[in-house]
């Protein structure tokens, strides 16, 4: 499997010279008191988790409480860490994945027919169909994605993660990371061409 | 083709514009991090401390009086200075001498028997 925190150094811009330590023996420093390594971890893994969250739920208050948690979790993991049995990061965007999905499933929504009636002020079905013209496109595509395809297609093509990493994560074969990737790209490209369509017929 | 150029294009983009973490996150998941590190440092010094029974006592500085002081207590008892009674002339007078019979106890039981 690869190994992305060997090198974090140069994923994240730092000097060659100064080789940084590992996730796994900054996890260890906090198990021990560090609260630095906190922080390093904070700045190296927070945006991932807050990336695919971002992705995975395309709400900006969800993915931030989704982020906090993983993170959290992470905290309460630390003195039980055992080195060399994962990557910190895949165990990371693991728990975020699962977060992500687990908040989808709370939150589905409610058939037509029990939506209270609008009230003066309230926001309208035209606002809510306006917000979601709003978000780009790749996003309002991605939602529409069964949630295994999505988490595969934003780890290869948005984190840019390997098929072997995200097999690790999803805990599945190689085979069906390329499977659903494949899949799941198709989908995409037919939401896409569908959407333009959409809009040519509305421009005439 | 068009349609995969297009995704390909989206995914760059989406790649180049990856989300900031929010400093108010930051702060969040920093807060979190360090109330657990206290969390977890906190209980084996409330530990310690209770086996000694220090916070009741004042401390160690306390224990460390209470310790000089047994010290001179037991020295003292020791080797008491001359000009100190010796106090065990008090409990055990060694010139006086007791006989069961000072006693005036009627020991006429003990002939009986023999």
């Amino acid at each position: 499997m690869e190994d992305l925190t060997s090198q974090p150094e140069q994923a994240h811009g730092g000097s060659a010279a100064m080789p940084a330590a590992s996730d796994h023996v900054l996890l260890a420093r906090f198990a021990s008191g560090d609260a630095m390594a906190a922080r390093m971890l904070t700045d190296r893994l927070g945006p991932r988790s807050y990336s695919v969250a971002m992705r995975m739920l395309g709400n900006r208050t969800e993915a931030e409480d989704v982020t906090q948690d993983a993170m959290m979790r992470l905290w309460q993991m630390a003195p039980d860490w055992v080195p060399g049995q994962a990557q910190v990061s895949t165990w990371l965007y693991r728990v975020t994945l699962n977060l992500c999905v687990d908040l989808r499933r709370r939150k589905r929504p409610e058939p037509i027919e029990n939506l209270p009636d609008l009230q003066d002020g309230a926001v309208s079905v035209t606002d809510k169909i306006q917000d979601t013209a709003r978000k780009d496109a790749l996003q309002s595509a991605l939602d529409q994605l069964p949630d295994r395809q999505r988490q595969a297609v934003i780890l290869r093509h948005i984190e840019e993660l390997s098929n072997p990493e995200i097999a690790g994560i999803m805990d599945i074969s190689v085979e069906a990371v390329e499977s659903l990737t494949a899949r799941g790209k198709r989908a995409l490209a037919a939401i896409l061409a569908g959407r333009r369509d959409e809009l040519g017929d509305e421009n005439g | 083709m068009a349609d995969h150029d297009e995704l390909e294009t989206l995914f760059a983009q989406a790649r180049e514009n990856r989300p900031v973490l929010p400093d108010d996150l930051v702060v969040r998941i920093e807060t979190d991090a360090e109330a657990m590190r206290l969390q977890r440092s906190a209980p084996k010094e409330r530990r310690q401390r209770r086996w000694l029974g220090l916070d009741r006592f004042g401390g160690w500085q306390a224990l460390g009086g209470l310790v000089a002081a047994s010290a001179a207590g037991v020295w003292i008892g020791i080797a008491a200075p001359g000009f100190l009674p010796d106090p065990a002339t008090y409990i055990f007078p060694q010139d006086t001498t007791f006989l069961v019979a000072d006693l005036s106890l009627d020991t006429g039981f003990l002939e009986d028997t023999e």
